[in-house]
């Protein structure tokens, strides 16, 4: 009778997988550069040595605690007068300083100028959307030019600027609507953009 | 007379606004079929395009449909999008690529701009 193939269980190739399956993850890396969350993480641990079992991660990811101060948001500084490079500007400062997966930049027609992390059909929502909130101003004391829905999965949360070219729209998609002092974050970002469209 | 400065301006605004997305662009007094300013210029599409508005206007005008406003769009073959500003006076040609090149800057700020740019050209 012959012996078995125990490849499998070679002590070396065990210990790797264990090494591999528990090594703390690194943070997705953000679409526009570092944010400064993520900045403010500790680095991961480091891989432990071939060979051996690894101990469980030392480092615990920070907790989220409710109970701090939100991070002060960075104003919008617009460095070029390029239109393309200003939307561009508007969507990493977006990414980076809004709890948010995805943005856009769109017309009042529905139209996307720029976008990221959501795909021009859901963009083109914003059209019939802002169609219909034209009615809505017209109760006295509505303004209507921000809010948020519910796509299914997602909440986009937007606001509104005009300007003598006709409206813009900024949108920012994640799983909570934004917050108050987001949406006017959001909104001067907005107006100080489309000035110089 | 037509400021032909501000409307080489106006080019150089349109090409840094659309980048390597604009593929060429002609301004042309539709009457003279003179092209007055542009960029990788084509004669033939000033030709052509000229009597392709002509005709729009006049079938519009002929089947009691609105007039032409600022601008029509035809989407060719090969990721190519062809937009035909009308200036009053002057007409403008824009070959786009539209791989390269937004739809929605082109509509919603190209366009305007080039259409103020051209106002400011014209004899007041």
């Amino acid at each position: 009778m012959t012996d078995r193939s125990v490849s499998w269980t070679d002590a070396d190739s065990v210990a790797r997988l264990l090494a591999r399956a528990t090594a703390p993850k690194r943070a997705p890396k953000p679409p526009f550069g570092p944010s400064s969350a993520a900045a403010a993480r500790p680095m991961p641990a480091p891989a432990p040595a071939r060979g051996s079992v690894p101990p469980p991660p030392s480092v615990r990811p920070p907790a989220r605690s409710k109970s701090l101060p939100p991070k002060p948001v960075p104003r919008l500084e617009h460095t070029s007068d390029n239109p393309s490079d200003r939307l561009d500007a508007l969507l990493a400062w977006t990414l980076d300083n809004q709890r948010c997966t995805g943005a856009f930049v769109a017309d009042d027609n529905g139209l996307t100028l720029a976008a990221h992390g959501i795909s021009e059909a859901h963009v083109s929502l914003v059209g019939p959307l802002l169609s219909a909130l034209v009615g809505v101003r017209s109760i006295p004391g509505i303004d209507a030019t921000a809010g948020a829905l519910w796509l299914g999965s997602n909440m986009m949360s937007w606001v509104e600027a005009r300007t003598e070219r006709g409206g813009f729209c900024l949108g920012a998609v994640g799983l909570e609507p934004l917050s108050t002092r987001a949406f006017e974050q959001l909104k001067e970002a907005l107006e100080t953009t489309v000035r110089g469209l | 007379m037509i400021d032909t400065k501000i409307l080489d301006l106006a080019v150089q605004d349109l090409r840094n606004v659309l980048r390597d997305g604009l593929v060429a662009t002609d301004i042309w007094d539709r009457t003279a079929g003179l092209s007055l300013a542009g960029y990788n210029q084509q004669p033939v599409a000033v030709a052509l395009f000229t009597r392709i508005t002509a005709e729009l206007e006049s079938s519009l005008a002929d089947s009691n449909f609105p007039p032409l406003a600022r601008f029509y769009l035809l989407d060719m073959e090969g990721n190519h999008t062809v937009a035909v500003v009308n200036h009053g006076t002057l007409l403008q040609g824009m070959l786009v690529d539209n791989k390269r090149a937004n739809l929605g800057i082109l509509i919603s700020v190209a366009i305007p701009r080039m259409i103020e740019a051209v106002a400011r050209a014209k004899p007041r």
